[in-house]
């Protein structure tokens, strides 16, 4: 209860920054099924977070929530100084390339103006405005050139470029990645990593599943440490601690060297 | 080149070459997104329940009771299967689905004296007796469904490349689907009585395949899918004509249309390896030839 005053009083006295996400004694259910309890953290606009844990953690689930797509059966998650909800046009979400088909009929520069829909509307055709927001959510994610090309032809790290491209078209203010980095070749990888940057600088918070550790240090400051319940939530280095990690991984987790813990994939 | 064109100065050839061009055109259109979404067992299932539908209106009122007997039991199955969908996936609840309301139609028609007549009919419908009140229906529907489905563009588009994505992007995914399966079953009934439930599948599927076979882009897509229709049509009812009359060999309109469209998309799927070929060899000689854009 406290800790819900704390944040109104937050929002009033600085409306410019207002958070990005509170989570707030959250709990996520699906139907009677509880699948997150007691989730506690605070994401602010230009800073980004990790979602950390094991395959059936509730990684996924809790993007979902974050959404609204999944209900909070007690707490509250706060997205913009709303309810999810309701603050879902300034949010945008970016799912794994490879779940998409690769054969659909449509182009490179077609996918990213699915990003510009929710301002275009369903009638009007594209301004100059959204063709030229759409050019340069390409060049920031170095796909530029490839805009005529059909969607399917790309490597799969291309295509998780353009659907981050698709994203920064929205202009959101918080980001939503699931795993961006699966099965991403290197020079996808960095040129993902530079445009997130680029977007925290202008404000844009970041909130990203991976099971990638390594990513979590170079594209976070913040890291949400999960499975089924909350095992930290803070700055990396505080929060990926061995001990930590061993109790969130449980049996999954394998020691190493004293203080080194390497988590295997499941 | 005159087969195309005397035959359709008789009258009753020239209904039923309107009513295919128009069921072409409607049906190309649906046929796309049928195709796209991978909805073609549930397209199956759709023309197999209405049948009941039809033979019920049949019953009930004649020939016309057949459009809103078939019109009923679209609607209720379009319903059914978006709430179906949302469930599990589930080929065998389809299938269950299918056969027992099939079965029900048969078992209708099968009370009445001109059992044999009555289900060819049905199943394949008669394109040469359409008459101008069902010109008017279809259009119609026509025009409805294909201007729903063009103000539904975006929301369809992004619904069917990226469900997670439209879902998070605040699209009412479940009610995009009924629409869908609304617009399907309004395709299987408005050509009920021209070509049946059974050949009506083809109607969907082929000129859609086939479009899809020579182009990536769907604005080019959509179009060649209503012209292939529309033209297989044609050319299905100039080909049973031409042998009925010249060749005295009895060939059923609707199942020589279906025939013809198949042709064509055996044709169109040849020129799309074609096409694949000569554009993959564009890219290679492109990549060999200049350092590729960063």
């Amino acid at each position: 209860m406290t800790e819900e005053t704390t944040t109104g009083q937050v929002t009033l006295e600085q409306p410019g920054r207002t958070a990005a996400l509170v989570l707030d004694r959250a709990c996520v259910a699906y139907g009677d099924v509880p699948a997150l309890e007691e989730l506690d953290g605070v994401v602010h606009p230009g800073e980004a977070v990790a979602l950390i844990g094991p395959n059936g953690a509730g990684k996924s689930t809790l993007i979902k929530a974050i959404l609204g797509l999944v209900p909070v059966v007690r707490g509250r998650i706060e997205v913009l100084g709303t309810t999810p909800a309701r603050a879902r046009r300034e949010v945008a979400y970016v799912p794994q390339a490879d779940t998409l088909d690769p054969d659909f009929p449509v182009s490179v520069e077609q996918v990213v103006m699915m990003g510009r829909y929710r301002k275009i509307g369903w009638l009007r055709r594209p301004s100059a405005g959204d063709r030229a927001e759409v050019a340069a959510a390409l060049e920031r994610v170095g796909l530029a050139g490839r805009a005529r090309d059909r969607f399917g032809t790309l490597s799969g790290g291309q295509r998780q470029r353009v659907l981050l491209a698709r994203a920064i078209a929205a202009r959101p203010r918080l980001l939503l990645l699931d795993e961006p980095f699966n099965g991403v070749d290197a020079v996808s990888q960095h040129a993902l990593l530079e445009a997130m940057a680029a977007l925290k600088e202008q404000g844009t918070a970041v909130v990203i599943s991976t099971h990638d550790l390594a990513i979590a240090h170079l594209a976070c400051e913040e890291v949400c440490l999960l499975n089924r319940h909350q095992y930290g939530f803070g700055p990396t280095e505080s929060v990926l601690t061995p001990e930590r990690l061993r109790a969130a991984y449980g049996g999954q987790a394998l020691e190493l060297r004293g203080d080194r813990v390497i988590v295997t994939r499941t | 080149m005159n087969i195309l064109f005397e035959p359709f100065q008789l009258p009753f050839m020239a209904r039923a070459l309107t009513q295919l061009v128009i069921l072409g055109a409607l049906a190309g259109t649906v046929g796309v997104l049928v195709l796209l979404r991978r909805l073609a067992f549930v397209t199956d299932t759709l023309t197999h329940t209405v049948f009941p539908g039809v033979v019920i209106g049949y019953i009930l009122a004649g020939d016309d009771g057949i459009f809103w007997g078939a019109l009923v039991a679209g609607a209720v199955t379009a319903a059914l299967l978006t709430l179906f969908a949302r469930r599990v996936s589930e080929d065998a609840a389809l299938a269950m689905l299918l056969t027992t309301l099939f079965a029900v139609g048969v078992a209708l028609v099968s009370r009445r004296s001109g059992y044999a007549a009555d289900l060819t009919a049905f199943l394949f419908g008669r394109v040469l007796t359409v008459t101008e009140e069902q010109l008017v229906q279809t259009s119609v529907v026509t025009v409805l469904v294909v201007a729903l489905l063009a103000v539904l563009r975006r929301p369809l588009m992004l619904r069917m490349f990226d469900p997670e994505g439209a879902r998070a992007a605040g699209v009412r995914v479940g009610l995009l689907d009924l629409v869908l399966n609304a617009a399907i079953a309004l395709v299987v009934v408005a050509s009920v009585r021209a070509v049946g439930t059974v050949l009506v599948i083809a109607l969907l599927i082929v000129p859609a395949a086939a479009a899809r076979a020579l182009s990536d882009r769907l604005a080019v897509i959509v179009p060649l899918a209503c012209l292939i229709g529309a033209a297989g049509g044609w050319l299905g009812l100039a080909v049973s004509y031409e042998a009925a009359v010249s060749h005295g060999l009895r060939l059923a309109s609707g199942g020589t249309v279906v025939l013809v469209l198949v042709a064509m998309y055996v044709l169109a799927f040849a020129a799309g390896i074609l096409r694949r070929r000569l554009a993959r060899s564009r890219v290679s000689r492109a990549v060999s030839g200049e350092v590729e854009p960063a």
